[in-house]
């Protein structure tokens, strides 16, 4: 064999191994960064469910004083049915998806504001230790849902920056990783129930 | 070609803007401290008092309380604005994201005073959301009508301490946490020492009898050191690595706070205003 075919070889094997590894690295990359959204997800889903968990007792509570209020107890019991209705396969979590959920959710919030200022009109609801509990426990989970929404919209965006900057973009769009969808940030600010005290 | 790169930093920059504008909470303050008096309602006295019982409380449990004092919220709800200081200063232990954060913008004539209290994931059993509230309602704002900024602040912590350590209770051995990583770095070195003196004796001996002795034994023997060498090499480094880790997170000024851990917030707690 020759001197020079060796190193010919030694070069193609030495580029091979290299594409190898840096085609392994960035797919790796991907499904770790897809794996994180995945589990962000989750934990944002865990804190919509907290508050869904809540409201049956809270309606409860507030039925006790205020049974006149048929209609807004109603809205809320049937908005919270639509809410947890509608479910994202985090296997897929497009933009129009996530925008159904939250919308969803966002009706169950401005449902619940209303629910919690009922007790602007029954005084004894007001001053019931119970409801005072169960509005801290729902003021948490707003709060709860404010942070894992935007933990979500972090590990989304540094994935979505990863599938569409280069060069890690022709993976992403050979392998299948599509950009995930974002919350949008003034609903949610615009209907979490203010209680003022 | 030059413009799709143009447009991918476009976007690139367009995506990271958005975490840049989040930046609006006060940066972890250097040297590190618990009670981080920015609205300036303590007296230097009433802060250091704070001060030296959180940090006590700290190196008892482990679990760390900071107290935060601000003039303006940056537009965010006040239990936003504390759960995104517990998260950006990393309060709490990596290991049981036990950090609290009581955090106060005080009344002014044209605002309303608010308080809230963050509680990390790991404490959420100890102090859930109600119970948060009712240190709020009965602890801190009957002080606070009365501008007793100091008196509210340090009974609620009183009441959060005991709330907490009923929960969580390490004593911090912050000191024998450092003797212990050098104990292992000069253990390490020793191992690094002895390995090299028998690898050359073994190599001299080795040379000696390769006249007398077959190849292929000589070859096996080589292998095997190089693995046993390589494997003592690769756990020592791993001992280094974690000292490094304990130095990094432990290593403050003496007698002082040894500095936040690296615990996680996920909005429990309750706010209030008055």
């Amino acid at each position: 064999m020759k001197k020079s075919t060796l190193i010919t070889v030694t070069a193609i094997v030495i580029i091979v191994l290299a594409l190898f590894f840096w085609v392994k690295n960035s797919y790796n990359g991907l499904v770790k960064a897809d794996e994180q959204v995945k589990a962000a997800w989750s934990q944002v889903e865990n804190v919509y469910q907290r508050r869904a968990d809540l409201i049956p007792n809270l309606v409860a509570t507030v039925k006790g004083y205020a049974e006149h209020e048929s209609e807004t107890l109603e809205s809320v019991v049937e908005a919270r049915s639509k809410a947890t209705q509608v479910s994202v396969d985090p296997e897929n979590l497009d933009p129009d998806r996530i925008a159904e959920y939250q919308a969803a959710q966002g009706e169950l919030s401005q449902a619940l504001g209303r629910l919690i200022m009922l007790q602007e009109n029954y005084p004894d609801l007001k001053a019931n230790q119970n409801f005072r509990d169960l509005q801290a426990q729902l003021e948490g989970t707003e709060n709860r849902i404010a942070t894992e929404r935007m933990k979500f919209n972090e590990t989304a965006r540094s994935y979505n920056t990863m599938v569409r900057s280069f060069p890690k973009n022709i993976f992403a769009s050979m392998f299948g990783f599509e950009a995930k969808g974002y919350f949008e940030a003034s609903e949610g600010a615009q209907t979490a129930p203010k209680v003022e005290f | 070609m030059l413009k799709t790169v143009k447009k991918h930093i476009l976007t690139a920059t367009l995506l990271v803007l958005p975490a840049i504008s989040c930046l609006a909470i006060p940066s972890r303050p250097s040297p590190q401290r618990l009670v981080n008096d920015f609205a300036g309602i303590f007296t230097p006295q009433q802060a250091g008092l704070l001060e030296r019982e959180l940090v006590a409380f700290d190196d008892s449990t482990s679990n760390q309380i900071t107290v935060v004092t601000v003039n303006d919220l940056e537009g965010y709800s006040a239990s936003e604005y504390a759960t995104r200081i517990g998260l950006d200063w990393k309060v709490g232990s990596a290991e049981f994201d036990n950090g609290l954060v009581l955090l106060i913008k005080p009344k002014t004539p044209d605002s309303n005073g608010q308080v809230a209290i963050s509680v990390g994931y790991g404490l959420e059993g100890a102090i859930p959301d109600a119970y948060a509230k009712r240190i709020i309602e009965n602890e801190l704002i009957p002080h606070f009508k009365q501008d007793d900024y100091f008196g509210g602040a340090a009974a609620a912590c009183e009441v959060l301490m005991k709330l907490a350590s009923g929960e969580i209770s390490e004593p911090r051995s912050r000191d024998d946490d450092d003797a212990g990583g050098v104990l292992a770095f000069f253990i390490f070195l020793i191992f690094v020492i002895i390995v090299a003196v028998v690898a050359a004796r073994y190599d001299k001996w080795n040379n000696n009898g390769r006249r007398g002795g077959g190849g292929n034994y000589r070859d096996g023997s080589d292998v095997m050191d190089a693995i046993i060498i390589g494997s003592l090499l690769g756990s020592g480094r791993g001992g280094r690595s974690s000292w490094g880790g304990s130095s990094g997170g432990f290593g403050g000024f003496g007698g002082g706070f040894g500095g936040f851990g690296g615990g996680s917030f996920g909005g429990g707690g309750a706010s209030g205003s008055w």
